[in-house]
């Protein structure tokens, strides 16, 4: 087990810059997701780290020391690629022995490792089997298998669940969260899927276009956003965003078609903003108050009813609890409790603290 | 429904009739060379040719092999075909390899400068290359030949896309985070996975080594070192009107190649069917 740290890490691919200077730090032990949009440069971060491609710039330290000039082999990780890449023409148990094999262990010594990793998984009647005879869970949990065997001190995951149905997503989600809980090993992985970051990670780091956008826990990122492109992804359905022009001394911000919504905590702020709402935070309310949307589409689930509506000929969703009829082209009036309300700068898109 | 499948069998029937009369054709003139080989020579001349021997003999075969270096030749043709085929796979293999997995600049003109060589006919270089291989003093032996069989441009093409579209990155690199070097890899995964390909080419390879002509007639010329090709043009001139003769030794030098075809055929089909990672 090692922390990892990434300190001002910087990668170009000839002209084109992906990563530009990036930095955070993973304590011992910790789950940390990378997640963002693709090419924001989520999946070149792991790849600097475990050797694949050259850094350009700044410095990637393993329990304390630099690791920039180390060899992939020597750097005491283990990958666990999207596709799985286990090794066609090997059982499994010589898929998950692989490591061990190149380290010159001796044959039992070997067996006895991967049978240990293989209970875990739960694949140990596979042993003798080859990949193409597997299903794809299955193949997810080998290629799991042989990183655990190394006993590394990182895991290296680099969306190893898109290539899996939902709901097997779902449960793999589970096992690897557990995976994690039982090894404790310092693990980084990588996804676009901001409910894997969020129901999987400790710590997420949020990136776009070779930046950090925000790092920080899972729940923080939800409620304290520090910026419109953080609160737009983290979150399912996305947050719903508005312009709306306030005045100093004024309680209320108003939307660009005349609407008004009251929010005392904002009294001081004066110009332009963007308002960032969660759907799942909109409640119905009597006509007069709140603001007025016209429905577009609403689809039930039971649990919860997912309207499509428009305000002022934008679109936006609105989550609620309850069962809703709505007939589409109806108006209702929704309001948001002030404390749930997100500003961003209009320009910038930087979360307004007050 | 029932009208449908009835139409099915039908096309079927008619797709096997069709197919079956195509490879009587193929097959005819083959199967009149071996007969032919048993013939007597007033059989020979028979018009219509008859397909099985009315009296078999074993004469002509005795004739070819006491009378002609045969087996000389036929070993010769084995050695040079094996060694051209060894050489042109493991040739492949390695710069197919290393032009599909790291394509930098330079590497990428090297595969064009091969590829080049494809379109230059072997004619057009073939006599200066005989002045080299005597000046080598490399005539008459399999070395000699064997120059210019060596690396086949078309086999490099070949593994390039086989390793494009069959090995992914993802392999190679799990294989070096876990601690392998590059010749281990080459070894342990890459041939391997390639077994198919590799195979498929190690048999054109070896056909066109034994069916070339024109390169080992310049290059040999003592009657011992003929490779089978060569020895069997050389028949034909001094037999002219031996047809039976000529058919015998065709007949004999089919069974090695046939045997190697066979042998090699398995690894084929092994290779077709051999798929990669997940779909």
């Amino acid at each position: 087990m090692a922390s990892v740290e990434i300190k001002n890490l910087q990668k170009s691919f000839g002209q084109v810059k992906a990563l530009h200077g990036i930095s955070f730090a993973i304590p011992d032990g910790a789950f940390v997701a990378l997640v963002g949009p693709s090419g924001c440069g989520k999946s070149t971060i792991l790849r600097l780290i475990a050797g694949l491609e050259e850094i350009s710039g700044g410095e990637i330290l393993i329990g304390g020391s630099v690791i920039n000039d180390v060899e992939s082999k020597n750097r005491d990780i283990a990958m666990v690629f999207q596709n799985y890449a286990l090794y066609p023409h090997m059982t499994v148990a010589q898929n998950m022995g692989f490591s061990l094999r190149l380290l010159k262990k001796s044959k039992p010594e070997i067996m006895k490792a991967v049978k240990e990793a293989a209970d875990i998984l739960g694949i140990g009647e596979f042993l003798d089997r080859y990949p193409k005879q597997l299903s794809g869970g299955q193949r997810q949990r080998v290629a799991m298998g042989r990183a655990i065997v190394r006993q590394p001190q990182v895991f290296l995951f680099d969306e190893p669940l898109s290539n899996l149905d939902a709901k097997l997503r779902v449960q793999m989600r589970a096992e690897l969260k557990a995976l994690h809980r039982r090894l404790g090993a310092t693990t980084i992985y990588v996804t676009h899927d901001q409910i894997e970051a969020m129901t999987m990670a400790d710590i997420v780091v949020v990136m776009r276009d070779g930046v950090v956008e925000q790092v920080g826990r899972p729940l923080d990122l939800y409620d304290a956003p520090n910026n419109a492109f953080v609160a737009g992804f983290i979150g399912s359905p996305a947050m719903n965003f508005f312009q709306v022009t306030t005045k100093a001394n004024s309680d209320e911000v108003v939307f660009d078609d005349g609407q008004k919504l009251v929010l005392p905590s904002y009294v001081e702020l004066d110009g332009a903003f963007k308002i960032g709402m969660r759907p799942e935070h909109l409640v119905q309310c009597p006509e007069s108050s709140g603001f007025q949307v016209s429905i577009v589409a609403s689809e039930q689930t039971g649990s919860e009813t997912l309207l499509q509506a428009e305000l002022n000929n934008q679109d936006m969703t609105i989550l609620l609890r309850e069962r809703f009829d709505a007939a589409p082209g109806i108006s209702h009036n929704f309001t948001i409790d002030p404390a749930l309300v997100h500003l961003f700068d209009s320009e910038s898109g930087a979360r307004i603290v007050i | 429904m029932g009208s449908a499948k009835a139409r099915t069998r039908r096309n079927n029937a008619i797709i096997d009739v069709l197919l079956f009369s195509i490879c009587l054709v193929l097959l005819l003139p083959l199967i009149l060379l071996i007969a032919n080989g048993f013939k007597t020579p007033a059989e020979m001349l028979t018009w219509p040719p008859s397909i099985l021997p009315q009296n078999p003999t074993l004469e002509n075969f005795r004739t070819v092999f006491t009378e002609t270096p045969l087996l000389r030749w036929i070993f010769n043709s084995l050695a040079f075909a094996i060694l051209s085929m060894i050489a042109i796979v493991v040739t492949s293999a390695l710069a197919g390899y290393i032009i599909g997995k790291f394509p930098f600049r330079t590497i990428n003109i090297i595969f064009i400068l091969f590829l080049t060589t494809a379109i230059i006919p072997f004619e057009v270089y073939m006599i200066p290359l005989y002045f080299q291989v005597k000046a080598l003093g490399a005539l008459n032996s399999i070395g000699g030949l064997l120059i210019g069989y060596l690396v086949m441009s078309f086999g490099i093409f070949l593994i390039r896309q086989n390793v494009i579209a069959s090995i992914p990155d993802e392999l190679l690199e799990a294989a070096r985070i876990d601690g392998a070097g590059e010749f281990w890899i080459f070894w342990h995964i890459v041939v391997p996975l390639l077994k198919g390909p590799l195979a498929a080419l190690a048999v054109l390879a070896f056909f066109q080594a034994w069916t070339t002509f024109a390169w080992p007639i310049i290059v040999m010329t003592r009657k011992t070192s003929f490779t089978i090709e060569v020895g069997l043009a050389n028949f034909q001139s001094a037999y002219t009107i031996e047809l039976s003769l000529l058919s015998a030794a065709s007949a004999a030098v089919m069974v090695p190649s046939t045997l190697a075809f066979i042998l090699l055929r398995r690894h084929f089909v092994e290779g077709i069917s051999a798929s990669g990672l997940k779909e």
